[in-house]
């Protein structure tokens, strides 16, 4: 069984947001519900300002705290290395949006922030939250493993596409999605990554493209002090995002605010 | 439209999508519903992939359409498509949305209230399509019985191929007016061209070979965001900043761009003087001799005689592909060093020549522009400033440069438009009246377009007054500067609009003939600028349509069939949209492309034709044909004229001899002394308005040309550099709002010359303390209910000011004034 990880050249990345649109579509997530967001940081001054960007999945850690919190064993760890989250044994009691570091679980509030409410323009009929008219395939939606249209009341979170990586066949060590082979068990964010800063593949595997990548470039993971240990690293190169690299400072209270 | 309508709509709508079967991938797509229940297959939950092409911006990125029983649920790139290489954009995947936008229009619908406005409810009604189409040709009927063929116009916007806006020419020819093919093009680049055309000969967009290049100076094109083809550029980057050596890019832009933050260096000059900038450039490269000798050329003795300030004897060097360098230099170049340049643009001087060398010494290198050195009223000379650096660094066709795209080898229609010219028709070009645009008057004998003029045109009856509009792909009631205009404009004109979603134009509209949305829709659509070697995407339909709606060249061809005369002949000769695809894949028989696509059936099948290579290559100073395995063929002199370099002198020309032509024109608008016309030059922008700031409108990375605004994902993420997830900020610099006495968060009033509009501030301390940013993209007072009264629109306050030469608008040279709301 493989231990799926992604890499992420932020030297690549564009901030493009390309990975956000492609999950929300694939996911079937409502707006603002960004399992894969981009977050962008805005340092320093006119003529020396720079902007920055970090594109941020859940990092599928080795040790979640969200699942050490779950009091109902929903939030778990997969066997192929995914933090998912069973829909039908949760409860919404959002401790593990609290336990994340990451910030990378959501959940459906009240009041949505992008007005009209999608989700009485699309109103779901049974217990769901929502029925977007280009849904996922029924046959493709997998509570147990938190993929497709949420029932209401439950917390969602990036799947490392569930659904697509766990129907890859033995013994890859990588999910090329330039590989016709492949592509359609590679995660969307990984397919439609245009500057192609995105890679998956099995931690596992000392062979995989994954494992020299950071092992070549220096792969770094966020927050490592938490002991989380994600299996999202990033290679940072010359990219000032990751605050262990980053060359520009904030003053203490930004300029004239 | 009454807010029943709506709910009527999505009900129907959903009832609609429900029973939707999947399109035939292959055979007579379009005339045969596809009954995939009937004919039993494909079996139930079986996903089929359909090709299609993207429709959010003009690159022609190949997808694939993913659809299982009827519904499409997901769309990526196509994987052997040379653009988009099973990659998209953020807006690629909102199609699906698109498809299924519950605030379509149903069907055909005509208006019932008389009265037209803001606050008036159109009072649609549903029609047949029978009634639709009637009712045009009765009004166009008319027209032609009193002669007045040209006071009908179809104003064009995003056109795709031949089986759309391509169909316009000929219904224009056919009917009678000079009016059926107004573009949108001087509020889109339309400067680009013309300053490359002066220069190369060549009115088109350049392709670029951005993978081989070590250098690349942009110029205000937003590269990482709006500048087509995104997803491509996006993927050459990937490469150009990973590949040994890796490519440096520097930046040139009046705004922080994530283009910008990318780069190695990032100069936010002061908007309009792009030019400036890049004549400093061309000092130091020719001061300092790193100009490229081979396309060139070089003086006599071989020692560098360049020297700020001091004239040249013209004899004193021998030009290779180059043509008035020493005229050009003397009467402009000379002068133009890195400290006069830096008093104008505000980049200090010693960055100018620390990027002149970075340039100067790399190869390849290239410098590309866009609208954002011209979109002002200096825009020709700016663009051609730039455009000469690629001469001086000899990147015109080179590898790692620029060249220009190849068309497509499509079959000839097999319909003579000649054979049905009648009488009418003859009767209106004997008139010879000119467009309702007034391109090619004495006024504009340069422009190609001018949309932003129509409603002044209209409204003074100069040259006449118009009786019916019909629009396409363009909702300039929301986009064109001044944009209220249109709104008094429209009141007295029977308005046809063909969009299938409830934009601004439509709300004035007497008739609505819903077009498909993309997913629906078969069409082709031969490439914009690329890489040079000729493509051909074609969009299959992946459904059947949700609405009772009809894509756009049959519409046109149905209104033909039904105008009197030898006009309706041949468009039943033409028949629909389908035949006229047969027809043009004819032409990949002869030329089949590198995928093996050489019919209809396999076009449709792979969804994309291509043939590479492109076919010309300057190899250091000599000009080389493809030979069918390398470029080993050599071109004389005379092939370059005809072939790449299309100027009087088949040289690209320092010194333009057709910008020369029309000495008296731009010296009487813009001032310049005749003798120097010709040559690439600093002339001042004239800013329009009493205002102290500057205000941009760019477009996000999510801006689809008018079609994400009601996509509420979309809205969530659509302004991320400024925290934008739900309404545009105004980007300020904090020193600019302390000034004012404003915080983070403020609502403001901006104010032109011409009006005010609202919108919140975000302190941007990175930004140009005197330039403030609005992207471009919200602000509808219709199209949706998402887009609906969200912010407002940065059209209505940017007056209506044009290069003269080029017709382009002047958008970014709008000052405004700022205080708290």
């Amino acid at each position: 069984m493989p231990r799926w990880g992604m890499v992420i050249d932020l030297e690549k990345c564009t901030g493009c947001q390309a990975c956000t649109a492609a999950c929300q579509m694939e996911n079937c997530r409502l707006p603002g519900e960004m399992w894969q967001d981009v977050l962008f940081y805005s340092e320093g001054e006119y003529p020396s300002g720079k902007l920055t960007w970090l594109p941020r999945p859940c990092m599928h850690c080795e040790n979640p705290s969200c699942v050490a919190v779950c009091p109902t064993g929903a939030a778990y760890k997969a066997e192929n290395g995914a933090v998912l989250i069973d829909w039908e044994r949760c409860i919404g009691c959002k401790y593990c949006m609290i336990a994340c570091p990451y910030g990378v679980r959501f959940y459906a509030e009240e009041k949505q922030k992008t007005q009209p409410d999608i989700r009485d323009v699309f109103p779901a009929k049974g217990d769901k939250v929502w029925d977007p008219p280009y849904k996922m395939p029924e046959q493709v939606q997998d509570p147990k493993h938190g993929v497709g249209v949420q029932p209401k009341n439950v917390v969602s979170k990036c799947t490392f596409c569930y659904h697509r990586t766990s129907k890859a066949p033995t013994g890859l060590k990588d999910l090329d999605p330039n590989d016709p082979a492949t592509r359609k068990f590679t995660p969307a964010c990984v397919v439609t990554c245009a500057p192609g800063a995105r890679y998956f593949g099995d931690l596992d595997n000392p062979e995989s493209n994954v494992r020299k990548l950071i092992a070549e470039k220096r792969g770094t993971r966020l927050l490592d002090q938490t002991g989380n240990r994600p299996q999202v690293y990033y290679l940072a190169g010359e990219a000032p995002v990751i605050p262990e690299t980053r060359s520009v400072r904030k003053p203490k209270q930004s300029p004239e605010t | 439209m009454g807010e029943n309508e709506f709910t009527t709509n999505r009900r129907k709508f959903l009832q609609a999508t429900a029973v939707t079967g999947v399109a035939g991938a292959v055979g007579n797509v379009l005339t045969e519903p596809p009954q995939a229940e009937a004919a039993g297959t494909p079996a139930k939950s079986e996903t089929k992939i359909v090709k299609n092409v993207c429709h959010q911006c003009p690159a022609r990125c190949g997808i694939d359409v993913y659809v299982t029983d009827g519904k499409v649920h997901a769309i990526y790139g196509t994987l052997d498509h040379p653009i988009s290489n099973g990659k998209l954009c953020p807006k690629g995947h909102f199609g699906t949305y698109i498809l299924y936008d519950p605030d379509r229009f149903p069907g055909p619908m005509k208006r019932t209230n008389p009265k037209k406005g803001r606050n008036e409810d159109p009072k649609f009604v549903r029609i047949s399509w029978d009634e639709a189409l009637t009712t045009i040709a009765a009004r166009l009927n008319a027209l032609r019985e009193k002669g007045e063929q040209h006071r009908f116009a179809l104003l064009t916007g995003r056109g795709w191929g031949n089986s759309d806006a391509g169909l316009t020419d000929n219904f224009g020819k056919l009917f009678g007016t000079p009016n059926a093919t107004l573009g949108h093009s001087s509020m889109c680049s339309d400067a680009s061209k013309r300053a490359k055309q002066l220069m190369d000969g060549n009115y088109a967009y350049n392709s670029y070979d951005y993978r081989n290049t070590n250098y690349l100076l942009n110029f205000g094109a937003a590269f990482l965001e709006a500048y087509r083809p995104l997803n491509a550029n996006m993927q050459a980057w990937g490469y150009m900043r990973t590949k040994a050596p890796r490519t440096k890019v520097t930046v040139v832009d009046i705004r922080v761009t994530t283009t910008g933050a990318a780069a190695d260096h990032l100069l936010l000059v002061k908007p309009g003087t792009d030019g400036a900038l890049a004549l400093a450039i061309a000092h130091v490269i020719l001061t300092e001799g790193l100009w490229d000798k081979k396309f060139v050329g070089d003086f006599g003795e071989g020692k560098n005689l360049f020297k700020a300030g001091a004239t040249l004897d013209p004899s004193t060097f021998t030009e290779r592909w180059t043509k008035g360098l020493i005229e050009w230099w003397n009467a402009e170049v000379k002068d133009r060093t890195p400290e006069w340049a830096a008093g104008i643009t505000t980049i200090p001087a010693a960055d100018i020549v620390k990027v002149a060398h970075e340039f100067g010494t790399t190869r390849p290198a290239m410098a590309i522009f866009e609208r954002g050195p011209t979109t002002h009223t200096n825009a020709i000379y700016n663009g051609m400033s730039i455009h000469a650096l690629n001469a001086l660094v000899g990147s015109m066709y080179a590898v790692g440069g620029l060249a220009n795209q190849m068309g497509v080898p499509y079959g000839a229609l097999p319909w003579k438009v000649d054979d049905y010219i009648d009488e009418a028709a003859k009767a209106a070009s004997a008139r010879k009246l000119p467009r309702i645009d007034r391109v090619k008057t004495s006024e504009g004998p340069l422009w190609s377009n001018m949309i932003q003029g129509i409603p002044d045109f209209h409204m003074e009856g100069k040259p006449y007054k118009l009786d019916t509009l019909m629009f396409y792909l363009t909702n300039p009631m929301f986009s064109t500067p001044d944009c209220t205009r249109w709104e008094r404009a429209l009141q007295d004109i029977f308005v046809i609009e063909t969009s299938p979603f409830p934009g601004e134009t439509a709300m004035f509209a007497d008739l609505i003939v819903p077009d498909h949305t993309y997913l629906e829709r078969l069409q082709d659509t031969p490439t914009y600028p690329f890489q040079g070697f000729p493509l051909a995407g074609l969009r299959v339909p992946a459904v059947k349509p949700v609405h009772e709606t009809k894509v756009f060249g049959d519409t046109l061809i149905e209104i033909g069939k039904r105008i009197n005369g030898k006009m309706g002949e041949y468009y039943r000769q033409v028949g629909n949209v389908e035949n006229v695809i047969r027809a043009l894949a004819k032409g990949f028989e002869k030329n089949p492309g590198d995928n093996g696509v050489n019919s209809f059936d396999t076009w449709v099948e792979k969804g994309v034709w291509y043939r590479k290579p492109y076919s010309w290559r300057q190899i250091n100073g000599e000009f080389f044909e493809w030979d069918g395995s390398d470029y080993r063929k050599p071109m004389t002199p005379e092939d370059v004229k005809k072939k790449l370099f299309m100027t009087e002198s088949g040289k690209f020309e320092l010194r333009s001899s057709y910008l020369e032509r029309y000495a008296d024109f731009v010296n009487a608008k813009l001032g310049v002394p005749k003798d120097r016309v010709g040559f690439p030059q600093w002339l001042p922008p004239n800013y329009s308005g009493k205002g102290d700031l500057f205000l941009v409108t760019p477009k996000t990375p999510i801006h689809a040309e008018g079609r994400s605004a009601n996509i509420p994902q979309a809205i969530s993420i659509y302004q991320p550099v400024s925290g934008g997830r739900n309404e545009m900020f105004l980007e300020m610099h904090p020193k600019a709002a302390k000034a004012r006495h404003i915080k983070n968060g403020d609502l403001v009033r901006i104010k032109s010359d011409i009006g005010s509009i609202t919108a919140r501030v975000h302190l941007t301390p990175a930004a140009r303390p005197d330039t403030i940013v609005l992207p471009f993209g919200f602000g509808h007072w219709a199209q949706g209910r998402w887009a609906k009264n969200r912010g407002e629109n940065a059209s209505a306050i940017i007056p209506n000011v044009s290069d003269p030469i080029s017709g382009l608008t002047s958008n970014y040279s709008t000052l405004v004034t700022v205080e708290k709301a």
